[in-house]
């Protein structure tokens, strides 16, 4: 009886608990959301308005919308008009770049590390102490190298491509793609992928059709984890583009102040753009997470 | 104010708007250019067309793409790619660019204190003889042209002619109960406020933050607190150098200065420190601030007959306070940031990116883009806009005439090289002690004075000595306008 | 392994050795040509760093050699060890924020339950939330009469439309290490999870037929079994929070004055807003070195843990 309703007690305390995160997680979510459908003059209320009456897709049209002539604009009496032709260039174009740069960068740092951490595993191709060292490239903090690599890249004609943030992307994420990948390495049984040299496979037949199928999982909960530290980049991707390969980080930072109050509504539109991407894959991916992220520190 | 007396006014003025819109403008697209357009489109023509990059913050961008398009179907040239960078942001990106010599970027659209420090950097290419060429001659209010120039050369062509005039509440300051309480509680009556003590002591009878109302609505978040320091030193008869170009910042009047900027802390909203326009913009136009000085913009903002504001028509616009601390009254309004678009020397593209500006720049196309009811970024600057009836139906009579009264008193923050690193030093220091970390005005300003010998020597003493002369030049030759 | 490589005859083991040469080269290869390629940026920051080099002259390789000059500012500098001070602090108090929030959390999750998976989305969606819009939401909600504090004075006695969040010095730096929590603590809480729910069964078990108490398994068992995981966890936060820059700088640019100014902050304004490169040059080797020795520090913990952890994997091995 008593330990029946201890379990009971526990039961409720959990889910209390849970709750009350909840509540911290998903008010400013929340909030975003509902800015983003929100008119102008509700952005400011007080009390808080938590889910305008009012609610329209302006924001999104004004935001992702098409660009306004200035002098068409001035035929129309409504007011939201105002905020339309915010952006001199949609953010269409920042996203495309966004999906590109992120993408690429993560797959190649999730392969190469994956290969890299085969290597470690079966072959100790990097000491203990060199992959405990590649912990570092991560660790520098990016603005300690802006201004150097801004004069690099710019001499070496890399500055506004394309290419030369996917290099720097891959270099900052590998360290986390060696570990996170090596740990699942490490539970293939060795004996499997003999099985195919016996049969006549190379190595790099093994990897592909036997150790990559086995490790999808943890491959997946990397790739996910990369894409959020390349996609979320905000300072190397400011200091090394210019026009042609503006991401959407720095792209809503153009809200960093106005002349005409913080335009909420729109920053929320375009902050649900940025967002949703990662969250749509993350849903979709969960299962895989959960095995993903011990980089073998954990005796199984 | 009575609701009768809002409904004439705008009847009024809706009347008076349809009297005057200049068909040019209302017309859609169907401007026609006049000789001065024709001109630059002449020296257009020749150079063969060309597309441009521009870094310019999208709500400036957004007036330009109708005579974007224009002018390349004149003449091939067009801003093709417009890189949406934050006003804040650009000096740095515009100086990274120095540094790198890159041609990328054919135009920055820039305030034109940076004008010195990106001339220094070699980016910036001088303008007079492609003026000269095209027969276009850049005519700005009072003394503003020098805002544009460094060491005697052009180097800039203005789209913004920021000056901050007083706005102060009228429904308030006209209300024949507050003039009476002001004058019981003060034994004098209530009248605009002619120096900075008489504006503190008005703000405080209307400062109320029960009622949430603030007597105060200027900046004193870190980006922004010094562009208001400027202008209490100016009119207390300081100045930032002398002639050897050594900083005066421990002087009497910078510590009178600075003594006044804190003081507006007792009237201004608890959570000033962090605030910057964003913020308080919408207090000020949602009737939450009493008085303060603010870019012009924010006078077509409330008032433009398109406008979606709680204080329509219940604003007084006029000349900003002063001070009598040097002996005499003088007046001072501050101009900063002006937006200016300057032209890159590593460009291969310079001469079209020049023709491209001149157009934007000239009297007509300058008053379209300055007179847009809803896109009001862009203030007026030229002489012709003053009079413009375009520009006036946005502003109204009494803020346009503010505009040019606090033009002809309007000064720059230190235009000089090495003018970002000035700044920071002052609005760091300025926001310590706004924010209670730092006491005392000999304190702070000490610490400002020992900074600044620091980037003086980097800058280089020979270097600013030569530059001090232009700053000064820049100064109001008037004390009160009349 | 070794039973299968001497049951191959001798001219296989041969190829297969150079197999596994060239398979180590052309893996190793494009990784030190990374490397390669890099080392002109710590040459040129070098390079700055011993040369007062300003923006204003013409080319930056006829700067002046000051020797040490630059770093002897930056070593005896009160802004710099403040700027270093409250990056320790934000980094130390986010991480241990994190650490408790996420382990709480994953302690009262490992085990199914009804609605696990619901929670886990939910509680992982903060780190799937871009740094950026993370500042410009706080910007939203943290004013004095603004969402949150309308939110919070429901259940809070007091006038809390009086609170200021950023306003305050005091407060400002509090306010952007609970946001750094908030979006962090899922990276703590997947590991903490990940590293619970593959713990072996057994021990507890054991214990629990022995009659161990819950605490006691969690601090007897449990705890020394997941030390590696936890080390792990707290120093990936802790150095990942002292790069942090986005959050800080798109909400109050290290203001009020200097009250967040962190280090990432402080090296932003000295090289693009002051453009003082050479400085800022300087600064970045000193800031460099100190973490390499954090780092390195870390990295002795993680070996040790990691050592340990194999020690006992050895041992449960032979024992089975």
């Amino acid at each position: 009886m008593n330990r029946v309703t201890k379990a009971r007690l526990f039961t409720i305390f959990r889910y209390a608990m849970l709750v009350v995160w909840s509540v911290i997680v998903a008010f400013p979510i929340f909030w975003i959301v509902s800015t983003s459908f929100k008119p102008d003059w509700e952005w400011h209320a007080w009390p808080p308005v938590y889910w305008s009456n009012e609610a329209s897709w302006v924001n999104y049209q004004a935001v992702w919308g098409r660009e306004q002539s200035p002098r068409t604009t001035l035929e129309q009496k409504t007011q939201t008009a105002r905020y339309e032709s915010h952006s001199a260039n949609k953010p269409w174009q920042a996203l495309w770049n966004s999906l590109y740069i992120a993408i690429t960068a993560t797959a190649l740092s999730v392969a190469f590390g994956a290969i890299l951490a085969y290597g470690v595993s079966r072959y100790r191709i990097l000491s203990e102490i060199r992959m405990f060292q590649l912990l570092v490239l991560r660790m520098i903090p990016p603005i300690v190298v802006a201004a150097p690599l801004t004069l690099y890249y710019s001499a070496i004609h890399l500055m506004d491509t394309a290419l030369g943030l996917i290099i720097v992307y891959f270099i900052t994420t590998l360290p986390y793609s060696v570990w996170m990948t090596k740990s699942f390495v490490d539970e293939v049984p060795v004996e499997i992928e003999q099985a195919a040299e016996i049969l006549g496979a190379t190595k790099w037949q093994a990897i592909r059709e036997v150790i990559f199928p086995l490790i999808r999982s943890g491959i997946v909960a990397t790739f996910l984890f990369i894409l959020i530290l390349t996609w979320s980049e905000y300072l190397l991707s400011l200091m090394l583009s210019k026009v042609d390969v503006v991401t959407l980080p720095v792209q809503l930072a153009k809200y960093e102040g106005s002349d005409e109050g913080r335009v909420y509504g729109h920053q929320a539109a375009l902050a649900v753009g940025i967002t949703l991407p990662l969250m749509v894959i993350g849903i979709f991916i969960r299962k895989h997470l959960v095995r993903g992220f011990t980089f073998g520190m954990v005796k199984r | 104010m009575s609701e009768k007396q809002i409904k004439r006014r705008s009847l009024l003025k809706a009347g008076l708007a349809t009297a005057v819109a200049g068909p040019a403008v209302l017309g859609g697209g169907k401007a026609h250019a006049g000789p001065e357009e024709d001109a630059v489109i002449k020296a257009g023509k020749k150079l063969g067309g060309a597309k441009l990059n521009g870094m310019m913050w999208g709500l400036y961008w957004r007036n330009y793409p109708d005579l974007n398009r224009e002018f390349n179907k004149a003449t091939g040239i067009s801003m093709d790619k417009v890189s949406d960078v934050p006003n804040l942001q650009i000096p740095q990106r515009a100086m990274a660019e120095a540094i790198t010599r890159s041609g990328k970027f054919d135009i920055f659209h820039v305030e034109s204190m940076m004008i010195p420090s990106l001339a220094a950097a070699g980016m910036l290419e001088p303008l007079d003889d492609y003026m000269k060429s095209a027969g276009f001659d850049l005519k700005m209010v009072g003394n503003f042209e020098t805002f544009m120039q460094y060491q005697g050369k052009t180097y800039a062509m203005p789209t913004d002619g920021n000056v901050c005039p007083q706005f102060i509440r009228k429904d308030l300051f006209d209300n024949p109960d507050e003039r009476k309480a002001f004058a019981d509680k003060h034994g004098k009556p209530l009248k605009w406020p002619v120096t900075w003590e008489d504006e503190l002591e008005v703000m405080k009878h209307f400062h109320r933050p029960d009622k949430e109302l603030y007597g105060f609505g200027g900046l004193r978040d870190k980006a922004n607190s010094s562009f208001w320091y400027w202008m209490y030193l100016y009119s207390a008869g300081g100045f930032p150098f002398d002639d050897d170009a050594n900083p005066t910042l421990n002087t009497p009047a910078a510590e009178y200065a600075f003594d006044t900027w804190l003081a507006r802390k007792q009237v201004s909203h608890p959570e000033a420190a962090a605030w910057g326009s964003p913020q308080m913009i919408p207090r000020i136009r949602n009737g939450k601030i009493f008085s303060c000085q603010y870019w012009d913009g924010i006078i077509a903002l409330i008032e433009s007959p398109t406008a979606n504001t709680k204080t329509r028509g219940m604003w007084h616009y006029g000349l900003v306070p002063g001070s009598k601390f040097s002996g005499k009254l003088i007046h001072r309004a501050f101009s900063a940031p002006v937006m200016a678009m300057v032209v890159n020397k590593h460009s291969p593209r310079k001469k079209q990116a020049v023709a491209w500006a001149m157009y934007m720049s000239t009297y007509k196309n300058s008053a379209e883009v300055v007179g847009h009811p809803k896109f009001t970024f862009h203030d007026p600057w030229h002489p012709k806009h003053m009079t413009d009836p375009q520009v006036t139906k946005v502003y109204t009579k009494p803020g346009i005439k503010s505009v040019e009264d606090n033009l002809l008193v309007t000064c720059p923050p230190p235009y000089v090289t090495g003018y970002q690193e000035f700044k920071e030093v002052v609005d760091r220091n300025l926001s310590e002690a706004y924010a209670g970390r730092k006491k005392g005005a000999k304190k702070v300003m000490g610490d400002i004075q020992n900074e600044w010998a620091k980037i003086i020597r980097k800058v280089g003493k020979r270097k600013l000595k030569r530059e001090i002369p232009f700053y000064k030049a820049m100064m109001p030759k008037v004390d009160v306008p009349s | 392994m070794a039973t299968a490589t001497i049951a191959q005859p001798k001219g296989r083991r041969s190829t297969r050795a150079r197999g596994v040469r060239v398979f180590k080269w052309s893996v190793l290869s494009p990784l030190i040509l990374l490397f390669a390629f890099l080392i002109p940026v710590f040459l040129l920051q070098i390079y700055f760093s011993f040369h007062s080099w300003t923006v204003y002259l013409s080319t930056w390789f006829d700067a002046e050699f000051v020797g040490l000059e630059l770093f002897q500012e930056v070593l005896t500098e009160g802004r710099f060890w403040k700027a270093m001070g409250r990056s320790l602090l934000f980094a130390g108090l986010s991480t241990l924020g994190c650490f408790i929030c996420g382990f709480a959390l994953a302690l009262l999750m490992y085990k199914p339950f009804r609605g696990q998976a619901f929670f886990y989305i939910l509680f992982i969606l903060p780190m799937l939330t871009v740094p950026v819009v993370i500042a410009y939401t706080a910007d939203m909600l943290l004013y004095e009469k603004g969402p949150i504090n309308g939110f919070l004075s429901y259940f809070l006695p007091g006038d809390l439309s009086k609170f200021t969040w950023l306003a305050n010095p005091d407060v400002a730096i509090f306010t952007i290490i609970l946001l750094e929590i908030w979006n962090w603590t899922p990276f703590v809480f997947i590991i903490m999870l990940a590293g619970l729910s593959s713990l072996p069964t057994e021990p507890v078990e054991a214990a629990r037929i022995l009659g161990a108490s819950r605490l006691q398994i969690f601090r007897e068992i449990q705890l020394p079994l997941l030390r590696p995981v936890i080390f792990l966890a707290l120093i990936l936060r802790f150095l990942e929070a002292m790069a942090e820059f986005p959050k800080t700088w798109g909400l109050i640019q290290g203001g009020p004055g200097t009250a967040t100014e962190t280090i990432p902050i402080y090296l932003y304004f000295t090289t693009w807003v002051s453009f003082d490169i050479s400085k800022g040059a300087a600064m970045s080797y000193v800031v460099m070195v100190i973490m390499i020795f954090i780092v390195l520090t870390a990295i002795y913990v993680l070996r040790r843990e990691k050592r340990a952890l194999d020690a006992l994997h050895e041992t449960s091995r032979t024992e089975a």
